[in-house]
């Protein structure tokens, strides 16, 4: 609901806005739809003026319409696939994380969402040199796990401390926090606030459903407007800035077939577009396995159903890099 | 626009505009309960639950309607609306490059070149961007399909946007309502929009009306819950859902109801690389 104010383009002068509040014309909606004529002889304000006012107005507010050819143009040099560091998990991801997308894991407490997150952190930060932005709202995020598993990958110190580095990290416990810090985020990269190695190509947000599922339930819209408006920021981030964003989210109960289901509900569940559950087969390992089942669930690319197993040990999810001089599993 | 009244219109932008737009036969034969082609006028809803095929749908029909006449297709120009950045163009490619029989990407180029696209982030843009649309129209006469993907995407936003007032929860939405009314109207366009079941059955049964009856019949989870003159507006609706079969591969089915005649048409189709197959 943008009001019209003086200055909020040429031509509209504070006389102007004046003579239209007067007439019951105070949004730039309310501009746009009325009959000109009416309001020029209402307001005995020039109907050319009017005229040019409406078009300078709908040609900032409104949204430009792209040509097919050239928007695939821009997505062939800016889309990237972002290896996880497993091959497995790259397999169910289509070769990796593409960026551009939202891709959720959903699982039960306990089953590697973490884990897999912190892997695919340091993955992105040693092997592939591309900043991490991790918004941690569990606390589940600790900085010697971390260097644990920068340790499997490169037994130089340097390295080490140079991959920990990319990687950002942003402690956030409520919905709101979160939304600053993905505003902050925005903004530094729209005024060109470089850090010392570029923009950030990969955002983990661990996890989704800790920060919403408080504001769920009861019959205020508020806490549902709140989640969607999260998940916008999200999409805009992957989409406008060439990012792989990456959810964890919990899993509920389905009430009526007893299947795991993501939880937040319907309409959270459009926002993903690449969700894959984490699983441990407690009946066929036994409690301590490291061993999880990684299936996909939604993917626009790929039949879902396909699963693969991971091992979320000492090395995380990542495989081993033949550099590493630190211990095996 | 309501000051297109007076305003005088070039010789081109009158005969675009009453010449009528290209034929759209044999668009999709399946997914219409009438005729067998949405005539221009006509409002589509593609309604369904997360993961049923809906934007699978989008897909397929972008291709029949990009494709040169050569490779099957109507070359019709496309305007996408997309509200919520689901649009996957990597996607679209794939499907066009497996319908063409020989995909250089000259082809696909051309074919791209017929689909237009706009990223819309709340409904107040929605409502801009669509009377900022309206000179494109006149400016190009072989575009005569909009899709709206989608149109539910602002709900949860608008709600608590609109504090207690129902009718200013509605508004945005209705006015947009009300304006693509008009432009398909106007510019004889086929509009196919779809929206999301986020709400679940109701189990009031005074709730459903004998509006709802026919959706009864024909065995569907159906909530309205768009505002009025939106509802009103739909010609055809079809609901999108999901099966699985003993043999564990997945096919959808949809089910297409006329709402103003009443027929009903059941199919199903299955996705595969190159695309929705029926």
């Amino acid at each position: 609901m943008v009001i019209l104010r003086a200055g909020l383009c040429p031509g509209l002068t504070a006389e102007m806005i004046q003579l239209l509040k007067a007439n019951g014309i105070a949004t730039v909606v309310d501009l746009v739809s009325s009959d000109l004529e009416e309001v020029a002889r209402k307001c005995s304000l020039s109907y050319k003026a009017l005229v040019a006012v409406r078009r300078v107005l709908l040609a900032q507010f409104s949204a430009f319409p792209v040509n097919g050819a050239d928007l695939y143009e821009e997505l062939k040099s800016s889309t990237a696939i972002l290896s996880t560091g497993s091959r497995s998990l790259d397999r169910l991801l289509d070769s990796g994380l593409y960026t551009g997308e939202v891709t959720e894991l959903t699982g039960a407490p306990g089953s590697g969402k973490t884990q897999v997150c912190l892997s695919i952190a340091v993955s992105t930060s040693h092997d592939l040199k591309q900043n991490v932005l991790y918004v941690d709202s569990t606390g589940g995020f600790t900085a010697s796990r971390l260097l644990q598993l920068a340790q499997t990958r490169t037994g130089d110190e340097e390295e080490q401390v140079e991959a920990l580095q990319k990687i950002q990290v942003a402690r956030v416990f409520d919905v709101y926090k979160m939304l600053d810090v993905l505003q902050e985020l925005r903004c530094s990269v729209s005024q060109q606030v470089l850090s010392s190695s570029g923009p950030v190509k990969v955002l983990v947000v661990d996890s989704v459903s800790a920060v919403i599922c408080p504001l769920l339930g009861g019959r205020q819209a508020e806490g549902l407007a709140l989640m969607m408006q999260l998940a916008r920021e999200l999409k805009t981030l992957a989409r406008e800035l060439s990012m792989a964003v990456v959810v964890t989210n919990h899993v509920t109960r389905d009430g009526s077939s007893g299947h795991l289901k993501p939880a937040l509900g319907r309409s959270w569940s459009f926002v993903p577009s690449t969700r894959v559950l984490l699983e441990s087969r407690e009946g066929t390992w036994g409690k301590a396995s490291t061993r999880r089942i990684a299936s996909l669930t939604k993917s626009s690319r790929q039949p879902t159903g396909i699963e693969v197993e991971l091992d979320i040990g000492s090395c995380g999810v990542l495989e081993e890099s033949p550099a590493a001089s630190g211990e095996g599993r | 626009m309501s000051d297109g009244f007076r305003k005088a219109e070039s010789g081109s932008q009158l005969l675009a505009r009453l010449e009528g737009r290209s034929s759209l036969k044999n668009l999709e034969p399946c997914l219409f309960a009438d005729e067998g082609f949405p005539i221009h006028g006509d409002v589509v809803e593609f309604h369904g639950p997360e993961g049923t095929g809906k934007t699978e749908m989008l897909y397929h029909l972008i291709a029949r309607c990009v494709l040169p006449k050569s490779g099957g297709g109507l070359e019709v120009e496309v305007m996408f609306i997309d509200t919520d950045y689901h649009f996957d163009m990597l996607r679209l490619v794939t499907i066009l490059e497996h319908r063409l029989s020989q995909s250089t990407e000259e082809m696909i180029k051309q074919c791209l070149g017929r689909l237009f696209l706009v990223n819309c982030s709340s409904s107040t843009q929605l409502l801009l961007t669509l009377y900022s649309l309206e000179n494109k129209f006149f400016a190009h006469p072989s575009l005569c399909i909009v899709i709206l993907d989608s149109i539910s995407a602002f709900y949860w936003i608008d709600r608590s946007n609109g504090g207690e007032s129902f009718n200013i929860q509605e508004m945005n939405l209705k006015r947009c309502a009300e304006f693509l009314e008009k432009l398909v109207r106007e510019h004889h366009l086929a509009l196919f929009a779809t929206t999301q079941t986020i709400m679940q059955k109701s189990s009031n049964s005074t709730e459903s009306s004998i509006h709802l009856k026919l959706h009864c019949e024909a065995d569907v989870e159906y909530r309205p819950y768009l505002c009025k003159s939106w509802q009103q507006m739909v010609t055809h609706r079809i609901f999108f859902s999901k099966q699985c079969n003993f043999n564990s591969s997945k096919t959808f089915s949809i089910v297409s109801c006329h709402t103003k005649k009443n027929h009903v048409i059941k199919c199903s189709f299955s996705v595969a690389e190159c695309g929705v197959q029926f």
